[in-house]
């Protein structure tokens, strides 16, 4: 610790002190945890593509569903059926996995962060209320390795 | 200024990470992060006065690196140059979204662990004066609030402030002044007299 008179500091020294203070500032670990997990995100090998047919299988069965539900019920029966899917498909959350699975009783941190839409398109995630250029909050959980586990989507 | 630009981690500058990193390169990815995460963190904090604004700009700054590294032109600016004016430009965007901010929390690195009991008073005083001096700093307006974090607290040279902020020298230096001049009045005290101008300046001079 310095051995100068602190009640004396005049503005130079003021900043000056100041300057020194913050030059000791370390950016939080978990940042680098988030940032490199969203590099692992948009790097994943395959994920991309994987993802992209997995969702692409997911809408043509939704789409048959929704077709033979259509076919089954009629008039107040069918628009009660819609938008109980609808209010559902609002609340619901999208878990990726997109590493090592997390194994019972693994501790493992959760780190919310903002990400474009575009790198969840990557994924073959399409956010409800996102769109291309907009900035999705998503949950990515953190093994004890600093690894990225899964990856949650909300709303 | 520290010149990242030439600064090296296994002799790789940053350009080279840069290009490495557009390639896909994770390891020139976390290299880059390693060698620029702190100024873009302090220059944050100091900007917004709030610890987790600052962590979700680093954030922000990384995954313009990461998505953009190809556009970057090192002819251009260096690369700490490029970052302060994405970080800049982040934190205006949050700055003009969240117009109110909490103070800087208990975690600040001012916060001396070793303190003898000779010096409690000292120190005290001396916190006391740091927290005016940053309230101050915050309370100035962002366009001299910037120049006063770049040239004074984070020894940015005056030429790679004006490539950040993207106009003339003339304009840091005169901003500067200014800018020293507001801190004086709010401090309360002969903060810009022209001694202390002098040292202020011999630190960041072009």
């Amino acid at each position: 610790m310095t051995s100068m008179r602190h009640e004396d500091l005049g503005p130079a020294d003021a900043l000056e002190e100041l300057r020194r203070a913050e030059a000791r500032m370390e950016t939080p670990p978990h940042v680098e945890a988030a940032v490199l997990a969203a590099w692992d995100m948009a790097h994943a090998p395959g994920m991309a593509s994987r993802r992209r047919t997995f969702w692409r299988d997911a809408a043509a069965v939704a789409a048959a569903l929704t077709i033979a539900a259509g076919l089954a019920q009629l008039g107040q029966h069918l628009q009660r059926a819609t938008q109980g899917a609808n209010a559902q498909s609002e609340n619901s959350r999208t878990l990726l996995l997109v590493g090592e699975p997390i194994l019972q009783g693994e501790p493992v941190r959760m780190v919310r962060m903002r990400v474009p839409a575009s790198t969840l398109a990557g994924l073959g995630v399409r956010p409800a209320t996102g769109t291309r250029g907009e900035h999705i909050d998503v949950d990515v959980i953190v093994g004890e390795d600093g690894v990225a586990r899964a990856i949650r989507v909300g709303r | 200024m520290r010149d990242a630009t030439r600064a090296t981690d296994g002799d790789l500058a940053d350009a080279d990470l840069m290009r490495r990193t557009a390639a896909g390169d994770r390891e020139a990815f976390t290299a880059l992060y390693h060698r620029h995460h702190a100024m873009v963190y302090r220059f944050a904090r100091l900007m917004t006065g709030c610890n987790s604004a600052a962590e979700d700009i680093v954030q922000e700054v990384f995954l313009v690196v990461m998505r953009d590294a190809a556009r970057y032109d090192p002819a251009r600016a260096a690369l700490s140059s490029y970052l302060y004016g994405v970080a800049r430009h982040h934190t205006r965007r949050r700055l003009a979204r969240e117009r109110q901010f909490v103070t800087f929390d208990g975690g600040c690195a001012d916060a001396t662990q070793h303190v003898t009991q000779d010096d409690v008073n000292a120190t005290l005083q001396r916190r006391r004066t740091l927290q005016r001096l940053r309230r101050a700093i915050l309370s100035l307006p962002r366009r001299y609030r910037e120049v006063i974090v770049l040239c004074d607290l984070q020894d940015v040279s005056y030429n790679d402030a004006a490539v950040a902020i993207g106009c003339a020298v003339g304009t840091i230096r005169s901003r500067l002044h200014r800018a020293r001049n507001l801190l004086s009045q709010k401090m309360g005290s002969a903060i810009s007299s022209d001694e202390d101008n002098q040292r202020l300046s011999e630190r960041c001079a072009v």
